[in-house]
């Protein structure tokens, strides 16, 4: 009886069973949290730091997985988690104020001071740092820090409270909704023969959400033809000429974008997003050819970069994959050929470390690869989606999602976990009102504040980083023909930056984060994929016309938050 | 948007007709007609019964839980009360809050549960939903309606309900009750002086004599003790909006649903109390001929805001708070 239910909600709708399970007396709950992913935790720990909610509500949170791992997580000095996460200083503020921040190791956060983000293209390049944000200077536009670290630090200040039930190592197996007169209620029945009835079932169970089918709510979205494939990345110290390793880099390469993400002095986070077959070929290499190939795609002229991948994915799929020595021999020709001499930034073979004086521009580019740190290379599919709604309702009343239950994004501006922090500082906020207001938690009316912040936010930033995706990745005709004589690419790239600067700043200070700028980005892409046709047919001469407004547009409005 | 919801807040239960939006169904509408067949002040219409529900049969349960799904669904016919129930609640809350500070400005007031320990009646209760934050909030609370069929339904949802279901409310130190009895009938047996705060929301237009209904009502209040009240202001705005375009003209709700005479302003009210005393030689219940002292009685009008979603309290002494639907409250002098 258990696993026909669970079949029957894995494939879809809502399975509201019309027997009861005799085994289990139902025990009540207040909030069932499934997912003990970053969302999930992140609730927890929200709720427990609310004196009111320890008081009034009991709460438990179930995941799948083994809690005590990430618990004990404490690895070797030097090695880093290769799923990591740049939090923004809105998510940095909502987590000092719950107090889950203390008990994030410090020691293995980076901040991201600069950013360099150039178009893969025209080369044309633009840079940020962080007292160019829009509002105020920040001293961190974000901060890198392993998805394993906050998690654990999550846990810690979880510890702290023993109000919170956590149940680890247990699945829900199935969700139906209790038959009592006047209630309705989810029944959730767990892998180890309980059954929780909750007065709000909050899904935090990620992109395959069982909560979210159990609600009846469609998602809306799709596969990009793209993966993210991820890396600890290790590189000689920047020399004492040089600023510490607090810059990201990201190029916009026609494939994807490919992320540099500083962790520490000596060590990095590498997202390259590409096409599946090249992800596939690129996590079957030798690691040293592994880093060759991360080198080269952030320097080559993207005709090189193109070039190299077709090798790579030829010789892969002819089962001989490319050794160092063929990739050094290509490597050099394709240098030659572009005259890029050996002692330049431009190029990727390795000089020794504190060879003195870096070469002119080594700062535009991330420092050189030298070894990668084993077993982190992998890689996860990368998709758009949107629920259409939050908040569930008749059979599937009583539930709400957070993070990526909710919504996926591309990472390209590191926003999906973040998003995700919002979701749940928002719907923390509205239980805890709807608490001190006598309300029943569970209630549409309770929950509605919380679809109401979100949403529509939500749904800017997905559809922001979406189109900035389908422009960069196009290869339609006239886009590339645009990009490839730089027109308005500064422009676009100028939108993206606002958008990021806007939500580099601190929340408390200056209302909903980033919100504006994420419009701007999204408009400004829209606009610019629009004209570019135009700007073909019209020529090169008006070129700088188009999208202007949208500069000033964006400079009108950083001005205007600065008073 | 819907234009009746502008104005027209929730329906007591205790009140005669259909409710202000068109039931989706037939079968909804006779339902919730069978169930309103008391009008209120109610003293002969209701057969008193024993307070638990043992007499009720399997039938009753059916019928009372389709009606229960009527009251308690929150995109029907009842959607807007819930909306408005926050409303009402934080102005109840501030109220307390700020008396409780009022005495005694040390006083260690609990701003979260100001309703902890008191003895709180909830007038014309309908399916419970005020009733029900009444008693999480931490107030003893009993909720009474002349309608048979709602006490039933607000007594089945507070069954559902662990949180309520139990006598006594968690930490809060509330409860929740309820019964099948008129505020008359309820002063009969209990006497006066007898609850901290009286609450009947959207009932006073509705009754057929509201002087007397507000007596029993301002009786039942401990001295020093909150009467709140709510309700819709008889202006012309008012009537646009509830009877001429939500019944002529619309046909939302069915025509003689609201009777624009029963509809009570905010003045009268303070009148009411100016002129009010709870015994031959207690004082009146507002004093002074001039601006009502804020610790004596208070009018906030309330206004739906369809953007955001919600009801809002208006500011003290905006020009609309007299328009349409207002809270109201007055305290009960000490020295009664
Ligand atoms: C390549 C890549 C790079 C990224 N980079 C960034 C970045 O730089 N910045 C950023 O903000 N975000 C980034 N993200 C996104 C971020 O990782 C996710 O948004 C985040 O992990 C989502 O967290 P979550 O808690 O919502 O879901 P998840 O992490 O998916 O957690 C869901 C949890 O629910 C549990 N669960 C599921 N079903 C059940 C069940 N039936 N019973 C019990 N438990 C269950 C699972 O075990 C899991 O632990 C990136 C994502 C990818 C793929």
């Amino acid at each position: 009886m258990l696993s026909r239910v669970a079949t029957k909600y894995w494939r879809g709708r809502v399975s509201v069973s019309t027997k009861r399970h005799a085994s289990s007396v139902p025990s009540e709950r207040d909030v069932v949290i499934v997912g003990g992913g970053p969302a999930g935790l992140a609730l927890a720990s929200s709720l427990a730091s609310s004196k009111l909610v320890r008081e009034s509500l009991k709460v438990t949170l179930v995941e799948a997985g083994d809690l005590s791992k990430v618990r004990e997580w404490d690895p070797p000095r030097g090695t880093y988690s290769n799923r990591v996460s740049s939090i923004t200083n809105s998510s940095h503020e909502f987590l000092q104020g719950t107090g889950a921040w203390d008990h994030v190791e410090q020691g293995r956060t980076q901040p991201i001071e600069e950013m360099e983000v150039w178009d893969g293209i025209s080369d044309a390049r633009i840079h940020f740092s962080a007292g160019d944000a829009a509002v105020e200077p920040a001293s961190q536009i974000a901060r890198l820090t392993e998805n394993l670290n906050l998690q654990r630090g999550l846990l810690r200040h979880l510890s702290q409270f023993s109000e919170i039930e956590l149940a680890d190592k247990v699945k829900v197996d199935s969700i139906v909704q209790d038959e009592q007169e006047g209630g309705g209620w989810p029944l959730v029945h767990l892998s180890d023969g309980r059954v929780l009835r909750t007065r709000l079932l909050v899904g935090a169970d990620g992109f395959n959400s069982p909560v979210r089918s159990f609600a009846g709510i469609q998602s809306y979205g799709w596969a990009y033809d793209t993966h993210g494939v991820v890396a600890t990345l290790f590189h000689a110290p920047r020399n004492s000429l040089q600023s510490p390793n607090t810059v990201a880099y990201q190029r916009f390469l026609p494939t994807g974008p490919i992320a540099f993400l500083p962790l520490s002095e000596t060590a990095s986070s590498l997202v390259w997003s590409t096409r599946p077959p090249l992800a596939a070929a690129l996590k079957a290499l030798d690691p040293a050819v592994f880093a060759g190939m991360v080198n080269a795609a952030f320097r080559l002229p993207e005709t090189s970069v193109r070039y190299l991948n077709n090798e790579m994915l030829q010789a892969h799929l002819a089962g001989t994959p490319l050794s160092l020595a063929q990739f050094h021999e290509e490597l050099e020709f394709r240098e030659k050929s572009h005259m890029i001499d050996s002692r330049s930034a431009l190029s990727s073979v390795r000089r020794p470390a504190d060879s003195g004086m870096p070469p002119d521009g080594a700062e535009d580019y991330p420092p050189l690869v030298t070894s990668v740190q084993p077993g982190t290379v992998a890689s996860f599919p990368l998709k758009f989606s949107h629920a259409d709604s939050y908040i569930g309702e008749g059979r599937g009343a009583r539930t709400v999602l957070v993070g990526d239950a909710a919504h996926t994004i591309h990472p390209l501006a590191g926003q999906g976990l973040n998003l995700g922090l919002a979701d749940v500082e928002a719907l923390s906020e509205c239980i805890v009102d709807a608490l001190s207001l006598g309300g029943d938690i569970g209630s549409y009316t309770a929950l509605t504040p919380y679809a109401r912040t979100r949403y529509f936010e939500n749904h800017k930033m997905l559809s922001a980083c979406d189109k900035l995706h389908k422009l960069y990745a196009s290869t339609a005709e006239p886009v590339v023909w645009a990009r490839s004589v730089g027109v308005e690419v500064l422009n676009e790239l100028d939108a993206l930056k606002g958008a990021l600067m806007m939500s580099a700043g601190t929340t408390k200070t200056r209302g909903p984060p980033g919100q504006v700028g994420w419009e701007l980005a999204a408009r400004g892409v829209e606009g610019f994929a629009k004209n570019v046709d135009n700007v073909r047919v019209l020529g090169s001469s008006i070129a700088g016309v188009v999208g202007a407004g949208l500069r000033q547009l964006w400079q009108q409005n950083s001005q205007g938050r600065r008073l | 948007m819907r234009l009746s919801s502008l104005c027209h807040g929730a329906f007591s239960s205790t009140y005669a007709r259909a409710p202000f939006q068109l039931p989706t169904s037939l079968a909804a509408r006779r339902a919730l007609t069978r169930s309103y067949h008391t009008n209120y002040p109610a003293q002969n219409a209701y057969v008193p019964s024993t307070s638990s529900g043992s007499t009720v049969n399997q039938d009753e349960i059916a019928h009372f839980s389709r009606l229960s799904s009527l009251w308690w669904d929150e995109h029907g016919e009842f959607g807007q009360l819930h909306k408005m129930n926050p409303t009402r609640v934080k102005f109840i809350r501030g109220k307390l809050v700020e008396s409780a500070l009022e005495d005694d400005l040390n006083a260690n007031v609990d701003e979260i549960r100001p309703l902890k320990g008191k003895a709180v009646l909830d007038v014309g209760c309908g399916g419970g939903v005020l009733s029900e934050s009444l008693a999480r909030l931490g107030g003893i609370t009993l909720g009474i309606d002349a309608s048979h069929s709602n006490i039933q339904i607000a007594s089945m949802h507070a069954a559902a309900d662990p949180a309520l279901r139990s006598r006594t409310i968690g930490h809060t130190g509330g409860s929740l009750e309820y019964k099948h009895t008129s505020a008359e009938d309820l002063l009969r047996e209990h006497g006066p002086n007898s609850f901290d705060v009286v609450c009947s929301m959207e009932v006073l237009e509705h009754v057929n004599n509201p002087r007397s209904f507000l007596d029993s009502c301002a009786q039942l209040v401990k001295p020093g003790g909150y009467l709140f009240l709510s309700t819709i202001a008889r202006t012309p705005l008012a009537y646009f909006l509830t009877i001429f375009m939500a019944e002529d003209l619309l046909r939302f709700v069915a025509p003689g649903t609201h009777t624009y005479s029963k509809y009570v302003n905010p003045h009268e009210l303070e009148e009411f109390f100016r002129s009010y005393k709870s015994s031959l030689t207690g004082r009146n219940w507002i004093t002074g001929n001039g601006p009502i002292s804020r610790v004596q009685a208070e009018t906030r009008g309330m206004m739906y805001v369809p953007w955001r979603g919600e009801w809002v309290l208006l500011d003290r002494g905006s020009k609309w708070a007299e328009g349409c639907n207002y809270l109201f409250w007055v305290r009960k002098p000490v020295e009664a």
